[in-house]
């Protein structure tokens, strides 16, 4: 057999391809982009720029984005829900307006100018709000209309206050902390922004309201639909937004304490580049305070070097422009395409070598068709057994693809009846002490059933692998389980990276995705054991109660990890290079154990899961029916022993009855037969067992 | 070097030459299962190279050739391809034993090897298509996985052999048309026809499947049987070198991801996704690495009907045919069977009465 190189396999083992996929997967990689923008903006300018770097600018380009950053906040929350705001240049002069006003004119004290001004902006919004939420008027033209009557208002007022606010001079430390200040070594402004922008960002990450305002972005009408109060968040949106800009308008009086027919003039079209810069989607929907502030500070510093670099006049609105549209083109394409990529390289083969198989046909892996002639039960009944389990009063149990577990009766097994409902897909299942039924349920996690039928989650979730990029806290994938004498709960969960139905995928991976979890009632604690595994399926507590085997499908060969005594925690292979891919295990009565084969490794397989490339490309290259599978079409139960022996082989060869085992339970002579892709259960009698042996009295003793 | 730059662009995109579509089964190619549905026909040993006698089918099974009453001929060797000429003298090709035709051993056919078709035109001269000058007749699916345009077009007449036409991806069935000859050329999925000369006329390209036996039909038509059906993954596996060479090296042949001429045996082949059996069925959709299909063109080279055994079929890989009258003979070489389908029934079926 040829090997692959020992470059390939330093490239498979060091290069984490996979981690890729993960990152794309991640909301947060929307920000790469804008950020990488911003790293370079800062770079050229600091470059460009002789005294950049230096103490007094940082800190005065750090007090007007204070300011413009507020602005920023106010035109992306309105984006993020969907609409636009044109108004918060001009709210913005209000604000700075009123504030030189109440101080210097009228003589209110601060803290009453504070909340008022911040009221009143925010009532501009309200306005806006109003309009647009509730009379479902454009934001465009509705914000458009506000900014002209704002500015005009704010015009007016300056045309009659102007000169008698020029000669007064409200002085006041509070007033000049807000102007001048530092906080924490911070100037005012930042130090507030930042405050702002934490809350903000809490609240809409983390909080009710702020979903609901992704929601409606996302789809208005469909968040109409599922009855959120589409018109009041909407409303909202442009009142925040308003106070917002209330808030950047009393910072800017503060630090000039003048008011000019220019203050906030085109301050609306920087804020939207900035807003759109950073990445928040003009469709709304998609957004975050994160991205509002790395557009602030791109465009800030932008217009700052522009003008600081002596360009003349024009060229700083043409920067501008030109880097809106290279934001907006960049916006379009990553949006539309990020999907696509994700596809692209979330799956990632590695290279497995598995060793050359055991010879089929000969010894204990002789072929016969002692499958071919099963008793058929349930046939049509039932979809997707998995796994079938019997009671100490003969009943026999499945679980259906329609997420119920169903009870066959004894003798003959021709009646059945709907035991319980769990929904998800119920795989492996074990019964514990007191006769409850512990079952894996895919897509939910790890449940139980009571001998009265009443369903009980045990548990859904581990805990969080540290370093891992993607959350894999919560279940997948449970697949098999089994208890200890303890009463704790070992099973599986075959991979963490795809759902149930994309099980192929894994295989095509191949990669170590599984881990073993243990839950204990005792405590109600899930702590996962064993992680890397491949594909971990079938588990068995071992004759002794001191170990679990356990099979690892696509790796084919079964292990045993040891979860009492010296050896805890510790694991060991029993039985390598199976010809097949060994799923659930179960004890048989003699002391060894039945495993279910689920398929066959063909050879052109095994060729491929040493060319990860071929693997890779044929996943991104041809569809999913197309692929390369493990041969499933056979049927196929081996029994073995601790000592990894195979000691004998039970074949359905041309697959009529029993294609992809993937369980098989022996029960008073009998040997009953699940599979997740069939439509029905079958027994075979099992001439050399013990006809009184079956699982729960052997689990837990004659009382059971 | 716009066609250099055309496959390069292709190679990097995936279109064109390096696309891994095949076409779809539309219009008259649309699945049926009027093959499967044909009655039992003459078990024999993977039957090919069938011709019709009288119209009474005589076929191969390894080194013999079948009648329905019983064997007509035992040849030296394992029999490729068969031929009637119209003085009724049978031409038999066999591995390593050149063509004979009747009782002589022409000199000039001795040293023939690969031969996979045979058709005498109406001067009495025999057209010949050999395979590969690489590889033997029954190394046809590791011809396939090389990649091989090795394959060859000879006429002989009054002890002449002539070379009309070389680098031909396994041409495998003929069928003289006038002057000329109509060949399939199974690695290139066409139909061509070449003249003495060795002119050369695409007459279909692109077919569904790979083509082997060609014959002719009832009304100026032409029925062309296809072995194998076409797969994304063999395309796949043919655009990858490294692959191809490890497969070819360490898995038997039978195990190769090629076109077969039976599948579904066992449980070693490869298994691609859709060939899952789901609920105790196996979906007659499902990719197969063998299929049984014919179908017939009209003189305007456009197919008017084809006839079908889909995955998990028994009449797979048919590689000859003949029709005499109403009836279509057809060998099933992966199906180990040869069939007779009544063209009136299907007629019928076609025209919905």
């Amino acid at each position: 057999m040829a090997q692959a190189g020992t470059l390939t396999r330093l490239r498979y083992r060091f290069i984490p391809d996979h981690l890729i996929g993960e990152i794309l997967s991640k909301k947060w990689i929307d920000n790469a982009i804008p950020f990488l923008v911003l790293v370079g903006v800062v770079l050229a300018f600091g470059a460009l720029l002789p005294n950049f770097w230096s103490g007094g600018n940082l800190s005065m380009t750090a007090r007007q984005l204070g300011e413009f950053a507020l602005v920023c906040l106010a035109m992306t929350i309105v984006i993020i829900v969907g609409g636009i705001d044109l108004s918060v240049g001009s709210n913005f002069a209000l604000g700075n307006f009123l504030a030189l006003a109440f101080l210097n004119l009228a003589g209110w004290p601060l803290w009453v100018t504070v909340p008022a001004v911040v009221l009143i902006c925010g009532s501009v919004g309200l306005i806006n709000g109003v309009l647009i939420g509730y009379l479902r008027l454009r934001a465009f033209l509705t914000t458009l209309v506000t900014l002209i009557i704002v500015r005009a208002v704010v015009d007016m007022l300056l045309l009659k206050y102007a000169q008698a606010m020029s000669l007064s001079f409200y002085d006041n430390p509070w007033w000049d902390l807000m102007g001048m200040g530092h906080i924490l070594g911070l100037p005012f402004s930042f130090a507030l922004l930042l405050v702002v922008a934490v809350v903000g960002h809490i609240l809409l990450t983390r909080s009710r309201p702020g979903w609901r305002i992704m929601a409606i972005g996302g789809s208005r009408r469909s968040a109409h639909n599922i009855g959120l109060p589409v018109k009041g968040l909407v409303c909202a949106a442009y009142t925040i937004s308003g106070m917002l800009c209330g808030l950047a308008g009393l910072l800017y009086a503060a630090r000039l304490s003048g008011a000019g027919s220019d203050t906030g003039m085109g301050l609306e079209v920087m804020a939207l580049t900035a807003a759109v810069l950073g990445g928040n989607s003009l469709g709304g929907g998609r957004g975050s305070v994160v991205k509002a502030m790395i557009g602030a500070v791109i465009v800030l510093v932008m217009t700052n070097g522009v003008l600081r670099l002596g360009l003349n006049s024009g060229s700083g609105q043409m920067v501008l422009g030109l880097t809106l549209m290279a934001a907006v083109f960049i916006d379009v394409r990553w949006l539309k395409n990020r999907d696509k990529l994700l596809n692209k390289v979330y799956v990632s083969p590695t290279l497995v070598e598995l060793p050359a198989p055991m010879k089929v046909g000969e010894g204990a892996f002789a072929l016969n068709d002692r499958l071919g002639e099963a008793e058929i039960i349930g046939l049509g009944a039932v979809e997707s057994p998995e796994d079938v389990i019997l009671d100490a009063a003969d009943n026999l149990y499945c679980g259906t693809r329609h997420g119920d577990i169903v009870r066959f009766f004894p003798p003959d097994y021709t009646r059945h009846e709907v035991f319980a409902h769990i929904g998800g897909s119920p795989l492996g299942m074990a019964f514990d002490a007191a006769g409850n039924l512990v079952v894996c349920v895919g897509g939910m996690g790890l449940y139980q059933v009571s001998p009265g039928g009443e369903v009980r989650r045990l548990t859904d979730e581990t805990n969080r692998s540290p370093f891992s990029i993607v959350d894999d806290s919560r279940l997948r994938l449970a697949d098999d389980c089994d208890i200890t004498a303890d009463g704790k709960i070992w099973f599986s969960e075959a991979t963490v990276r795809y759902e149930m139905h994309d099980w192929p995928v894994d295989a095509l991976e191949s990669r170590g995705n599984g881990r073993i979890v243990c839950y204990d009632p005792a405590t109600g604690k899930t702590r996962t054991m064993a992680r890397g595994l491949i594909f971990p399926n079938g588990i068995c507590t071992a004759q002794d109660g001191q170990s679990i085997l356990f099979a690892e499908s696509w790796a084919c060969r079964i292990r045993r990890l040891w979860t009492h005594g010296p050896k805890a925690g510790q694991i060991e292979t029993v039985l390598d290079r199976l010809p097949g891919y060994p799923d659930n295990i179960n004890r048989a009565s003699d002391g060894t154990y039945w495993c279910a084969i689920m398929g066959m490794r063909s050879p052109a397989l095994d060729v491929a899961l040493r060319n990860p490339g071929f693997r890779r490309r044929m996943s991104r290259l041809i569809a999913p029916d197309q692929w390369l599978y493990p041969n499933l079409n056979i049927g196929c139960v081996i029994r073995f022993n601790e000592a990894g022996e195979v000691l004998e082989t039970l074949w359905d060869q041309g697959a009529k009855n029993h294609p992809m085992i993937t369980s098989m339970r022996e029960h008073k002579g009998w040997l009953y037969l699940g599979g997740i892709t069939n439509n029905r259960i079958g027994r075979v009698r099992l001439p050399a067992a013990d006809p009184n042996w079956a699982g729960p009295a052997d689990y837990w003793g004659p009382k059971a | 070097m716009r066609g250099g730059l055309r496959g390069l662009t292709d190679r990097i995109l995936g279109r064109g030459q390096a696309a891994l579509t095949v076409p779809p089964l539309d219009g008259a190619w649309k699945p049926n299962t009027r093959l499967e549905d044909a009655p039992q026909g003459y078990a024999s040993a993977a039957p090919h190279s069938l011709v019709l006698r009288g119209g009474e089918p005589l076929w191969a099974s390894g080194a013999q050739v079948l009648g329905r009453a019983g064997p007509v001929l035992t040849a030296p060797a394992e029999v490729t391809a068969l031929a009637l000429s119209p003085d009724d003298q049978l031409a038999v090709a066999a591995v390593g034993a050149g063509v004979q035709i009747g009782e002589a051993r022409p000199e000039a056919l001795r040293a023939l090897g690969c031969v996979t078709g045979l058709a005498f035109d109406a001067a009495g001269g025999l057209w010949i298509s050999a395979g590969s000058t690489v590889n033997p007749f029954p190394a046809w699916s590791r011809d396939f996985l090389e990649q091989r345009r090795s394959g060859q077009l000879w006429h002989y007449a009054e002890g002449q052999l002539r070379l009309v036409a070389e680098g031909l991806g396994w041409p495998w069935g003929l069928l003289v048309e006038g002057d000329g000859v109509i060949l399939s050329e199974s690695w290139e999925k066409r139909l061509v026809h070449f003249d003495k000369a060795g002119r050369s006329q695409v007459l279909v390209a692109d077919l569904p499947g790979y083509p082997a036996g060609l014959a002719r039909g009832g009304s100026g038509g032409t029925w062309l049987a296809l072995f194998a059906p076409r797969s994304p993954l063999w395309e796949l596996v043919l655009r990858e070198p490294k692959y191809r060479r490890e497969m070819m090296e360490e898995v038997p042949p039978a195990f190769w991801i090629a076109p077969a001429l039976a599948s579904g045996r066992h449980f070693s082949e490869p298994m691609q996704g859709g060939a899952l059996k789901q609920m105790g069925q196996l979906k007659p959709w499902a990719p197969s690495l063998s299929g049984g299909l014919v179908v017939e063109f009209n003189a305007a080279w456009t197919p008017v009907r084809s006839l079908h055994s889909r995955a998990g079929g028994r009449r797979h890989g048919i590689t000859a045919l003949g029709q005499h009258g109403e009836t279509l003979w057809l060998a099933s070489t992966g199906g180990d069977e040869i069939v007779a389908v009544s063209l009136t029934e299907e007629g019928q079926d076609a025209t919905g009465h």
